[in-house]
């Protein structure tokens, strides 16, 4: 029981040294269980099965990076605990202990820790469920009364991850306990002895992490065919070990270089704050390199979160471009259809074509469709005119031909010149791509062609032609109203459309924006915390080196100042590689998904700036405290 | 005379404990320090010699007395004046050599300066001509912890004098190390001593140490009990010295 009582004692003696560490981690669970919440407690299937099932999908895939980051996390926080706790535990050698006994009482303090993270966790994520709920739909505009409501599994499945995780380090620290001997024990906490790391050690970290750098960069906006995806990933990889370089040889290289020219570092506080940063640098490179990443991470999710909204619009404008869509044997039947929808609703516009339905067979294309058509010149541009659709091309040649597809929500394929299409077995190269919506919805059901008025006579043998009557109405929500006369003639067409432009298929995509939105927010305060609880961490460390300063008798101001200067380091450096990287994630975004990002760009990485500006004046203030700088 | 007073005591007072619980420690301590002084106090534990210390070099508060350093009450002044005196006209060295383990030793010397704000080019000039006077100049691009203790102490006096302070506060300077680079460093004090006239309180519990001092003063109970002045050679100033504290008694540690 007394083993008990000292683990106590212990926690609550330095329950302020890892206040931010809780906080860390309880964030972190917070996180999770929202997120799992929104799977188990069905708030999204209101939205239909399908939406649901989307969602769930994306968010099982935001909950496994979630999860790897929760890895991350715990083995940084344990690992803090090992260093920090043997030193101390080392003491009690002294008094007898064996090390099985000093390895339970260290697990027991750091268990300690892990249900005090969880129970705050878990705590305010049922506490701020209901308003996360609430402000994702908001976000997304989807209005549905939620009720409070939590589930137990999500609870059960969150505590069943992090104390796996969490348990697995503890053990890791107890078997490392068990096996250290005593010296290791006591030097563990003096193991800051700075040695300079060789010069050509860094040299080559910094040329490798840069060439690793900008290769990653260069595949991130090459363009290409099927390869884009297979170089996006790569690029992923390489990015995250170059920014690990960078960091690793590059920075401290650079700073120790500086600081071998006395000239430069003997300026007032720097020789102070240059020093320390060196030295810190080398200890604390690998959270500056993952803080990047993170903000790399916010930066692609906000882009893509824009990109969404984008698309997503883009597809209902696409899809509404016309309410009734019928595809007819008949080319007569214009005046008679026209006189059956003007019963009940207004005509805006209305459009006419010839389509001539190929078989698949006929064709090799880069991807393959099941329903392929093919369009003569003179009717799309035509129908373009009548639609009051912008069209620009010239007629193809003979060996010509432009395709007309829908629009995506993404694609991997960037490079959209020089493809060919074999239409039995003749090949035209494919001159156009556009997605301007000439037919509407068809366009998502069928991949459609246009072929010169002569191909096209050429090409009649090979198919069925059917003709595409579409028109617009005035009030798009009133469409039911004119059903039931188009069904009249169900007999003389082979298909109907009717867009509901109240539609909710693709609604998950809106949800899709709003969670991209949230994970934004979620990064940029996961990396602005992992520096915060570094720094507040450090200022311990830097305790006694202040309080020497202030026994020789510097001016806490001056102190204040040089602690102000290297904690600006800390938080420039990754914001300054991020800010330069994700020009480049987000100009793959934008090739992928096209659409114009720059300034979604441009706005993230101010947001990023505000958020650290404030977490940066925070952590001037409590090192300030926790160094002992009194003013 | 001409010689400049640097520190004057008056009826220095020091009390401990919370109300109704005092100890004296320090019961009206008068003492003056001119430039070119070099001053051992002594005492046994407990006698007072380290809050005296701390007392006349700022650090700590008396209960009551007067200190006037450079024609200033140190009482009496501001935060800001206080500090500048500090960084100005006092240098001190600690007993654990109090470098800092992230700087090189010359950036450790040369601290003091550069946070003043004194160009590059002189601080670093002086880096050099006081390792050069301590016998540092070849470990100037170590780190503290690539050094011995004695190399560590007299950096550490490098740093304190870089500043051409006018007196140096030492507190138990060869605590720490072995009989030789004890001796080393206190030749280097009274190098310093002699050639820069810079005056030199220095608290120790060690006679031999006390030996290289000009002057000798003895606290016990927290009262000055006598003074003794060096004659001619060091050896008889430390026999009188020992021959003193055995007839004070009490424990000198």
């Amino acid at each position: 029981m007394s083993t008990m009582k000292l683990v106590l004692q212990n926690f609550k003696h330095s329950i302020r040294n890892y206040f931010s560490l809780i906080l860390s981690l309880a964030f972190t669970i917070l996180v999770f269980f929202n997120f799992l919440n929104l799977i188990f407690t069905d708030t999204f299937l209101i939205l239909g099965q399908q939406n649901k099932d989307y969602i769930d999908q994306i968010i099982g895939v935001i909950s496994f990076v979630l999860v790897c980051f929760m890895f991350c996390f715990i083995w940084y926080a344990t690992n803090v605990f090992l260093t920090k706790r043997k030193k101390e535990i080392g003491i009690y050698v002294f008094m007898g202990l064996n090390n099985q006994k000093i390895a339970k009482m260290y697990m027991l303090e750091t268990v300690l820790v892990g249900v005090m993270a969880f129970a705050f966790g878990i705590f305010f994520g049922v506490i701020t469920a209901q308003l996360f709920q609430m402000i994702l739909l908001a976000v997304s505009d989807i209005s549905v009364d939620i009720s409070f409501r939590f589930s137990g599994k999500s609870i059960l499945l969150v505590a069943l991850i992090y104390f796996a995780i969490y348990f697995l380090f503890v053990l890791k620290g107890y078997i490392n306990i068990v096996r250290s001997s005593v010296l290791d024990m006591i030097s563990a906490g003096r193991q800051n002895e700075y040695l300079r790391t060789k010069s050509w050690m860094l040299v080559l970290k910094t040329v490798l992490g840069i060439t690793i750098l900008i290769q990653g960069y260069y595949l991130a906006v090459k363009e290409g065919g099927m390869e884009v995806m297979r170089n996006i990933m790569m690029a992923t990889v390489l990015v995250v070990i170059g920014i690990y370089l960078l960091f690793g040889g590059f920075l401290p290289y650079l700073f120790q270089k500086l600081a071998e020219n006395k000239l430069f570092l003997y300026q007032k506080e720097r020789n102070l704050w240059m020093n320390n940063v060196i030295f810190r640098m080398k200890k604390n490179y690998r959270t500056y390199a993952m803080v990047c990443v993170l903000m790399l991470c916010a930066v692609t999710a906000l882009a893509t979160s824009f990109a969404m909204k984008n698309r997503y619009e883009r597809i209902i404008h696409f899809r509404n471009t016309y309410t009734y869509q019928i595809l007819s044997e008949k080319s007569d039947m214009q005046e008679r259809l026209e006189e059956l929808i003007e019963k009940d609703n207004t005509i805006t516009y209305e459009t006419k074509t010839p389509v001539l339905m190929l078989d698949a067979s006929l064709f090799d294309t880069l991807f393959s469709y099941t329903n392929y058509a093919v369009i003569p010149y003179s009717s799309i541009k035509e129908l373009a005119k009548d639609a009051g659709l912008e069209f620009s091309y010239e007629e193809p040649k003979e060996d010509e031909i432009m395709k007309i597809s829908h629009v995506y929500l993404l694609s991997i394929i960037t490079d959209r010149s020089s493809v060919d299409v074999i239409i039995n077995d003749k090949v035209y190269h494919q001159v156009v791509d556009t997605n301007t919506p000439y037919l509407g919805y068809l366009q998502e059901a069928m991949s459609f062609y246009v072929v010169n008025d002569a191909e096209y006579e050429s090409l009649l043998p090979l198919g069925q032609q059917l003709y595409a009557y579409n028109f617009s109405i005035a009030d798009k929500y009133n469409f039911e109203a004119s059903i039931d006369e188009l069904d009249m003639v169900s007999d003389a067409y082979v298909g109907r459309v009717k867009i509901d432009p109240a539609s909710s298929d693709i609604e998950w995509i809106k949800v899709m924006y709003s969670i991209c939105v949230f994970m934004f927010l979620v990064f940029i305060i996961a990396s602005a915390c992992i520096l915060f609880m570094k720094l507040y961490n450090d200022a311990f460390e830097e305790r006694e080196r202040y309080l020497v300063l202030q026994k020789l008798g510097f001016d806490a101001e001056i102190l204040g100042r040089a602690a102000g200067k290297e904690i600006r380091v800390a938080y420039i450096c990754p914001f300054l590689v991020m800010a330069v990287s994700s020009y480049y994630s987000v100009h793959a975004l934008e090739k992928m998904m096209f659409t114009n990002l720059k300034a979604i760009n441009v706005i993230s990485v101010g947001i990023i700036f505000v958020f650290f500006l404030v977490f940066y004046e925070i952590s001037v203030i409590t090192y300030r405290r926790n160094a002992g700088i009194s003013g | 005379m001409s010689e400049k007073k640097i520190v004057e005591v008056k009826n220095l007072v020091k009390d401990y404990g919370v109300r109704g619980f005092q100890t004296r420690v320090l019961k009206g301590i008068d003492l003056t320090v001119f430039n070119n002084d070099f001053i051992a106090i002594m005492g046994p534990s407990g006698s007072g010699k380290t809050t005296l210390l701390n007392i006349i070099s700022s650090i700590d508060k008396p209960t009551q007395g007067t200190i006037t350093m450079d024609g200033m009450d140190l009482l009496k002044i501001s935060n800001k004046e206080l500090s500048q005196l500090r960084r100005d006209k006092i240098g001190f060295v600690f007993q654990d050599y109090n470098l800092l383990d992230t700087l090189t030793l010359q950036d450790n010397i040369a601290l003091p300066l550069s946070l003043n704000g004194i160009s590059g080019k002189k601080c670093k000039e002086k880096t050099e001509e006081l390792s050069e006077l301590f016998g540092l100049k070849e470990h100037l691009m170590k780190y503290p912890y690539q050094l011995s203790g004695g190399q560590k102490q007299r950096g550490a006096a490098c740093r304190a004098l870089i500043t051409e302070p006018e007196i140096i506060f030492a507190d138990e300077p060869t605590g720490a190390l072995d009989s030789k680079a004890g001796k080393d460093l206190l030749e280097c004090l009274t190098m310093v001593n002699e050639k820069k006239k810079t005056a030199i309180l220095m608290v120790t519990h060690d006679a031999y140490c006390a030996s290289y001092a000009k002057d000798v003063y003895l606290l016990n109970d927290g009262l000055m009990k006598c003074r003794l002045s060096k004659g001619n050679s060091r050896k008889e100033f430390y026999d009188s010295i020992i021959d003193m504290q055995a007839s004070m008694g009490g424990e000198f540690l």
